[in-house]
């Protein structure tokens, strides 16, 4: 009897991810192993063709490993700009505190391609960006930022700070805060306490906020194709020409779980690299 | 290995005061306790003394030298938190290694000094566990091991021992006592436990609402208090309204409890006719036949602990006084018993604090 209810309280959450998340896996693996046929969405009978041009042609692979090349970078860009912020956040108490919340939160309380709008009209050549700086004398002639890497990994930042920010403000916040005074009173610097404790011990909020984001930067379609253009082709941009450009549905499916499981790859690896000093720091 | 001087020590937070006129000495090796219920003020001075907080006025001497304008990181301070503040990533000989790690310390000799301060403390052969995988009282012991490894100038303890159970407490109480001993540190130790405070101490401050009350031995804080703060704050008390009727000889008086009449000790002056209080602890009264010119009183309550059965006594003059009596001691079936007490080991003290 003890054990029914448990279960019970777990089954919707069972049921959501059964039907939301397994299921259209299941799908798109299976399509991915689906022949193609030009005017239908798959063919007859099953094959492993897809995952044989997908690993073997060199515009697939140096689309992901721009991918991910890419996620990487937005990543540590994220980090660095996320924990002072963090860092600020965990001192904070009362009204400054919910300001901040509310200021780091932003970039999420806007859809995605009015955030993006939002971008495209500050960053353009007669943009109030440009503007202001000619009106500073800092260029004589306006930049061109739309349509650059730059911008996109800049609006990325942006939208992604929060998932860093506020797990690692948590984490900070669960540091004692006598634990630094010790490693005051023990004659050690603010810098080295800063390497030698508080680094570690935030590593808890770190570890979900370096996954978090850069998972949503390997897969982020829409800011890319909006303010990227369609210069560089990043693997998220090409499942979506393969799917609805040439309509080639077992190939797109085939993309998709490539990408998938070589983000996927990558959050074991750093999760297993990470596991020791994981169980170290853990409440 | 400092002697310490802290005068006129002055802190507010906002409207309430937290310290004030702090006056303080640490001879070099003494062990000073601050004693007093919380909010007296205590732990600010102490953090005050390890640089935590700056105070508003007044100042700390350290070997006749100011240190309010060193940093806490260049005191060379030892501190020993309540809540043990280990560094929850490192094991046990990293947190006590810690202090060294940005010292001129060559990696052997950091090896060797951790290796004997853990020995000091009884925690050999437990280097590598994490601190979650200790109990409290080890725990307070790496916290003690890694004050200690830097050979501070001054060991700083914060209510050591009021995570820990009972029965351990005695044990790390000692611990520290013989290692503060053993390495002629000078110390403040910080605890709202008397017992604790006379069984560890050189010399007591009593402090009371950011003052010190009474600064003193623990025999002296016990015996000769100056206030009933204290001697309440002290142990058992037993306070008796008298009136002073002459002055014997110095720091003696004759007084009056109703019909009773003493010749006690106390510090003085006293005004003959005017009030005052007589510290009697329970030790120093005792029930005995009925005789003349003792205090009378009617036994209100008796409790048998085993090796003593404790009696309150109700006075009549509606006061009550707890004392001791041996447990093969029958009491009078009426309650009414002639209680003696020994005036050698009473105490005289103003009625209210000078």
């Amino acid at each position: 009897m003890q054990r029914l209810p448990r279960l019970a309280l777990g089954l919707p959450a069972v049921l959501l991810l059964l039907v939301f998340l397994v299921l259209p896996y299941a799908e798109m693996i299976t399509m991915s192993f689906r022949a193609s046929q030009p005017g239908a969405m798959y063919g007859l009978g099953f094959t492993a063709d897809h995952y044989r041009k997908v690993m073997t042609e060199g515009l697939y692979l140096d689309a992901l490993a721009r991918s991910l090349l890419n996620a990487a970078f937005i990543t540590t860009a994220c980090l660095i700009v996320s924990y002072p912020i963090a860092w600020h956040m965990s001192r904070a108490r009362g009204r400054k505190a919910l300001l901040l919340y509310a200021c780091v939160a932003s970039p999420l309380m806007i859809g995605v391609l009015i955030r993006n709008f939002g971008w495209m009209i500050v960053v353009n050549v007669d943009g109030p960006f440009n503007r202001a700086l000619l009106a500073m004398g800092v260029i004589d002639k306006p930049m061109r930022l739309l349509f650059t890497q730059g911008l996109v990994a800049l609006a990325l930042v942006h939208v992604f700070t929060p998932f860093m920010v506020l797990p690692i403000n948590n984490a900070l916040r669960n540091i004692n805060p006598a634990v630094l005074e010790a490693s005051e009173s023990l004659g050690v610097s603010r810098f080295a306490t800063f390497w030698k404790v508080i680094f570690p011990l935030s590593f808890p909020g770190m570890q979900p906020g370096l996954i978090l984001v850069f998972v949503l930067a390997t897969a982020a379609y829409v800011t890319p194709a909006l303010l990227g253009g369609q210069m560089v082709s990043l693997m998220p941009t090409l499942v979506v020409q393969t799917l609805i450009g040439t309509f080639d549905w077992p190939l797109g499916a085939a993309l998709a779980v490539m990408m998938a499981t070589a983000a996927m790859v990558v959050v074991i690896l750093f999760s297993l690299a990470t596991h020791r000093l994981m169980e170290r720091v853990r409440a | 290995m400092s002697s310490v001087e802290i005068s006129a020590l002055r802190k507010r937070y906002g409207e309430a005061v937290a310290l004030d006129e702090v006056s303080l000495t640490a001879q070099q090796g003494e062990l000073v306790t601050l004693l007093g219920p919380s909010g007296c003020g205590k732990t600010t001075a102490l953090r005050c003394i390890a640089g935590f907080i700056a105070p508003d006025g007044g100042d700390i001497l350290a070997d006749g030298v100011s240190i309010l304008a060193t940093p806490s990181s260049k005191r060379d301070f030892g501190v020993v938190f309540q809540n043990y503040a280990l560094f929850p990533h490192l094991s046990v000989a990293e947190n006590v290694g810690y202090g060294l790690l940005f010292r001129k310390c060559s990696k052997d000799e950091r090896e060797r000094r951790v290796a004997e301060v853990l020995d000091q403390v009884q925690l050999g052969g437990l280097e590598h566990r994490l601190p979650r995988e200790l109990s409290g009282g080890q725990q307070q012991r790496v916290a003690l091991a890694r004050a200690l490894v830097i050979q501070p100038r001054l060991l700083l303890l914060d209510e050591p021992l009021a995570n820990l159970d009972a029965r351990l407490r005695d044990d790390v109480r000692w611990l520290i006592r013989d290692v503060q001993q053993a390495s002629r540190t000078t110390a403040f130790y910080v605890t709202h436990d008397q017992a604790e405070a006379m069984a560890i101490s050189d010399k007591i401050a009593v402090m009371k609402n950011g003052r010190v009350a009474q600064f003193a031995s623990p025999r002296e804080i016990y015996q000769r208090p100056v206030e009933r703060y204290v001697a309440s704050f002290t142990g058992e008390a037993n306070f008796l309204g008298v009136q002073v009727e002459r002055e014997l000889c110095p720091g003696r008086f004759r007084v009056r409890a109703g019909s009773a009449a003493f010749d006690v000790k106390g510090a003085g002056p006293f005004t003959p006719g005017t009030k005052a209080v007589l510290l009697a602890r329970p030790e120093s009264l005792a029930i005995a036949g009925v005789v003349a010119g003792q205090l009378q009183g009617r036994v209100t309550k008796s409790v048998f602990l085993g090796a003593v059965q404790h009696c309150e006594v109700v006075l009549p003059d509606g006061a009550s006084v707890r004392l001791g009596v041996p447990p093969d001691r029958s009491l009078p079936p009426d309650g009414t018993v002639t209680i003696k007490l020994d005036v050698e080991r009473a105490w005289l003290m103003p009625e209210v604090a000078a």
